[in-house]
């Protein structure tokens, strides 16, 4: 007991230590955060820390397919900067394995166990169950379609009979076609289903694990091609947000949409628009599409897609190295565990779904006047209980990068199935020796 | 001389003032389009310079500090080049006027270094700057140049045939020290070798690309190079392709300026048979 | 007399061993910053190794991969057809100049000029060049292809896909390399004939030798060497290639199109510096000797058969 004592006076003494120099003279100098972070997101949040604290907050955005390179090569070199470092659960795996992260527990984490999502929580711990990070959100997918088109073309915008019209491929490609008649485009781009393929990990005992829903999902997005149900704007290229405000030019299948320059000519020479249905995306599309709807707002709803999915979530850490580890943990703790600030992200964002407990409970019966009135917390919870992190592993990005440029060449008629499947396992064999690859 | 030989000759110069034109072409055709709207050069070619030289720039200078970029060039490529100018003409003296045991081993590493490629030992070298907790910092990009073996066998060759030994003796007998020597007297020889050899040290650093790229991860420490590298992941920039060419065009005016007042030296120093770095 | 005598013998011993107070800052550094790293590649190429923690051995595995890795082997004919057009076209180009200029009957006069401007693109930063070209060379709206299509030479609309076809971007890479370097080798070649002791010609002269003559046998014996230098050179830089088919297209390491311009050290480059899932650095470390020994053995073989070719 007496020692129990000691060490908890002794703890005090060494919080209130540290806290003086915090806030006497020294303050200036402490009083900045580096932070380095994969999307936009957090620049909001670091905003509003800065003004309510007078922190100087100073947030870059790296995009994500350079973002571990960075950091990992930052911190295996012992900068102290930047103190915040972020990852989605497929990064998060090789972060805790080289060690980038600091230890939470340390710092207070195992006092917030359970006030968190479960799955959420969990992917926060490294392989000896120590929490070294925390994300502010769930990331459930579902498929956000426009309700005026589904009112034009299906006579109903109801989420439940919507979401039929996308129970699984043969009838999505159907969907697909009775759009197509109606002058509609279904979705954007060919690679909206993404985020419900992911039914089975990469990799399972060592072993590649190309799955039934991996291939169908291939035919999928070829068919969809080639018939000429998309607007062939790829993914997060400029035409793909564009679309989310309705009207965009036709464009040419072989368009290189990522470069501006050639995309502002076709959209000079092009006669047509169209206007795409829906779009396939985790619960932080409502950002997405909060940035990008525009004239649209209020017309979009959500239903379920053909499966459970999910996708993605930003993750919040501190660097081992970081000087600053006390204010860098009251960032991060603001941003993830503070009642007030997730209340204000909720309405900031348009209703992104935090992942805190009594903030989503609060929150449950919430209609999203953005979408249609729907009661978006219940739905992303529902979705949210299939979630199985634990088919996310390190190798997803690389895998996963290497399946689409398949798809790619099979799409494109560059190679037909066969020959690129196989090209797929030759670049899986020579780049994970350690992963064996069945043919 | 015949008219066949005349005529001849004539065509000759044609061929090699087109070969020219092809050498500048593209600097050109980056000079004009630097001033000229994006969508102008999307859909037409021209050599006539537009008027949106102050558009372009403010698309580029929205985008990155092109001169802090410079800057950060200068401060490694200088020091770097000082480095490499001063301490190889030190170890070629002492390579070609002292005898002292080991000299010959060292001198057949130096050949031996001078022929392998730079990037066998690149992963060891980021390895051990990454160890010495050093990314980010210019050390790494300057303190090697002390040690160019490139240049030191090429000084030491140099030494060898412009300095008299009989100097050093007088020098000797009238008391001056060794360094004295090499500073005063030694340096002063050695000039024109060094000027040359440093030029074209100067070009390497100011051009090099992959290690900095390796060892700098904060943009604002890139040094040129490596900033120019960057256009790749711009969208502003690139929807107008005219500031890419700012860009280029602004990038490549310093080396043009050392080219114009120092190309006899460049190429003399290529002259010399440098080992292309 | 005597006195100082002895005076300069003591001294004498202290002159020599001021060398390697000389030779110290230049050993010191050459040890840490060059030595030791390539040492430490050769240890690394025998280990497992993601960039931290400490690195496990695994024999010759390493070694053994990269022989039955088809990417690695892929990426090294990229870069041996990338610069074996670029040679053939850059010292083809130089020595041809070299024979203009050096011509008995001609005497071309302007060889300052020439030689700076033939010389300029070689002083320009890769990064710069890689830039500049791929914006000339844009597929659907670079200059290149509008100023092709404004002297008729291509019809509108059918714009030549410089970089994204792969059939053709690796050649254009060597294009641009040898508009990068032919100055340079044409230098090097020039130096050689100035080299050359205006004594041969005038005794060739004399001996009633015409031009071709006097080519065949002054000039291109002696320019020989100098041939051998600079492609052996060239063999060393060009097997190194990356700044240029890195920034090129658009897709980093991984070289598109269709991998086409991956080379050996893009293929280094991913595996050793790339983060995440993929740093292998000493899988990379292997990479990079067996690169080195692949360039050795070239270099022997260029050698031998350039030298022997002409005898």
């Amino acid at each position: 007991m007496k020692m129990k004592k000691l060490l908890a006076w002794s703890l005090a003494g060494a919080m209130v230590a540290t806290m003086i120099p915090a806030a006497g003279v020294n303050a200036k100098a402490e009083d900045s955060l580096v932070i380095w972070t994969l999307t936009n997101d957090l620049i909001q949040f670091a905003e509003r820390y800065e003004e309510e604290t007078g922190v100087k907050c100073d947030v870059e955005v790296t995009q994500p397919a350079d973002y571990p390179t960075k950091v990992q090569a930052a911190v295996l070199a012992g900068e102290v900067e930047p103190d915040i470092i972020v990852g989605e659960p497929k990064m998060l795996d090789s972060y805790y394995e080289a060690g980038l992260l600091a230890d939470l527990d340390e710092l207070g984490a195992s006092e917030y166990d359970g006030q968190i999502v479960d799955y959420v929580w969990e992917k926060g711990k490294d392989m000896d169950g120590v929490q070294r990070a925390i994300s502010w959100q769930i990331t459930p997918a579902g498929i956000y379609y426009r309700r005026d088109i589904a009112q034009e073309v299906f006579g109903t915008d109801d989420p439940a009979e919507i979401g039929q019209k996308f129970a699984d491929y043969p009838t999505i490609l159907e969907t697909a076609e009775t759009l197509k008649q109606a002058g509609y485009k279904i979705f954007a781009s060919d690679g909206e289903m993404n985020v419900f393929s992911n039914k089975e990990a990469w990799v399972v005992d060592d072993t590649l694990n190309v799955s039934q829903a991996r291939l169908d999902y291939m035919d999928l997005c070829v068919q969809l091609f080639q018939g000429g149900y998309t607007a062939y704007a790829t993914q997060w290229t400029a035409p793909w947000y564009q679309a989310m405000s309705g009207e965009i030019p036709v464009y040419d299948k072989d368009t290189n949409l990522w470069d501006d320059a050639e995309r502002e000519k076709a959209e000079e020479n092009a006669t047509e628009t169209t206007q795409v249905f829906a779009y396939g995306l985790p619960a932080w599309g409502v950002l997405t599409m909060r940035d990008n709807y525009k004239e649209t707002e209020g017309k979009w709803g959500i239903c379920s897609g053909p499966s459970d999915g999910f996708d993605g979530g930003t993750y919040i850490g501190i660097n081992t190295n970081s000087k600053k580890k006390e204010l860098a943990w009251d960032f991060v703790k603001y941003c993830t565990l503070n009642d007030d600030t997730l209340n204000w992200w909720i309405d900031a964002s348009k209703g992104d779904t935090v992942s805190k407990l009594s903030v989503i409970e609060a929150h449950k019966d919430d209609e999203n006047a953005t979408y249609g009135g729907e009661k978006l917390y219940q739905f992303w919870l529902e979705q949210a209980e299939k979630i199985d992190l634990s088919i996310v592993t390190p190798y997803d990005q690389a895998i996963g990068d290497a399946w689409g440029e398949a798809i790619t060449k099979v799409k494109t008629e560059l190679m037909d199935k066969e020959e690129a499947i196989s090209e797929f396992y030759d670049e899986i064999e020579a780049t994970y020796p350690e992963i064996n690859v069945e043919r | 001389m015949t008219t066949a030989t005349k005529i001849k000759k004539g065509l000759l110069y044609l061929a090699l003032i087109l070969l020219g034109l092809t050498c500048l072409l593209p600097f050109l055709m980056m000079m004009v389009n630097a001033t000229r709207d994006g969508n102008e050069i999307m859909t037409s070619f021209t050599l006539i310079p537009g008027h949106n030289l102050k558009a372009n720039w403010e698309t580029v200078s929205n985008y990155f500090n092109i001169f802090k970029g410079m800057l950060n060039s200068v401060i490694v490529a200088v020091p770097a080049t000082l480095l490499t100018a001063y301490f190889s003409a030190m170890t070629a003296f002492a390579l070609a006027i002292y005898k002292f045991k080991g000299k010959n081993v060292l001198f057949g590493v130096i050949l031996v270094f001078m022929m392998i490629p730079a990037q066998l030992g690149l992963l060891g070298f980021y390895d051990l700057v990454s160890f010495m907790k050093l990314i980010n910092s210019y050390i790494p990009l300057i303190i090697p140049a002390v040690a160019a073996p490139g240049t030191v066998f090429f000084l030491k060759q140099y030494v060898e045939s412009v300095l008299p030994p009989a100097l050093l003796e007088a020098a000797r007998i009238d008391g001056a020290s060794e360094l004295y020597i090499f500073h005063r007297i030694v340096l002063p020889i050695m000039a024109p070798g060094i000027a040359t050899m440093s030029i074209g040290a100067f070009i390497g650093n100011w051009n090099s690309y992959l290690t900095p790229m390796l060892i700098l991860t904060k943009t604002e420490k890139y040094t040129l190079p490596v900033l120019i590298a960057t256009l790749n992941s711009s969208t502003d920039i690139v929807s107008n392709q005219g500031a890419t060419y700012l860009a280029v065009a602004i990038s490549i005016v310093p080396i043009l300026i050392v080219f114009c007042f120092c190309s006899k030296y460049i190429i003399s120093s290529i002259s010399a048979g440098s080992v292309k770095e | 007399m005597e006195s100082v005598k002895t005076v300069g013998k003591k001294k004498k011993k202290d002159y020599n061993r001021m060398g390697y107070l000389f030779v110290l800052p230049f050993v010191i550094v050459f040890l840490v910053f060059s030595v030791y790293p390539v040492l430490r590649t050769l240890y690394l190429s025998f280990m497992s190794y993601k960039g931290f923690g400490d690195p496990t051995p695994i024999g010759f595995k390493n070694y053994a991969r990269v022989i039955q890795d088809k990417f690695f082997w892929r990426a090294l004919w990229n870069t041996v057809k990338i610069w074996g057009v670029n040679i053939v076209l850059q010292l083809g180009l130089a020595f041809l100049l070299t024979i203009v200029f050096s011509d008995i009957k001609y005497k071309m006069k302007g060889l300052g000029v020439f030689r700076t401007v033939y010389y300029l693109p070689n002083i320009i930063a890769a990064t710069s060049v890689a830039f500049l070209f791929k914006t000339l060379l844009d597929w659907k709206y670079g200059s290149v292809n509008n100023l092709l299509m404004s002297l008729g030479i291509i019809a509108k609309g059918a714009q030549i896909n410089w970089l994204g076809d792969p059939k053709i971007a690796p050649y254009v890479v060597s294009v641009i390399n040898t508009w990068m370097w032919f100055g340079n080798s044409f230098i090097v070649l020039m130096a050689g004939v100035q080299g050359i002791s205006k004594d041969y010609y005038e005794a060739a002269a004399i001996d009633g030798a015409n031009r071709w003559k006097t080519f065949g046998k002054i000039t291109l014996p002696l320019l020989r060497p100098i041939m051998i230098y600079v492609s052996i050179t060239s063999l060393i830089g060009g097997l190194q290639m990356f700044d240029i088919p890195y920034l090129i297209n658009d897709k980093g390491s991984a070289g598109n199109p269709s991998g086409s311009l991956q080379t050996v050290v893009m293929y280094l480059y991913k595996f050793g510096f790339e983060g995440g899932t993929k740093k292998q650095v000493g899988y990379a470390s292997a990479i990079a000797y067996s690169l080195f020994v692949i360039v050795l053995i070239v270099s022997v073989i260029q050698f031998k058969v350039m030298n022997k070719k002409e005898d």
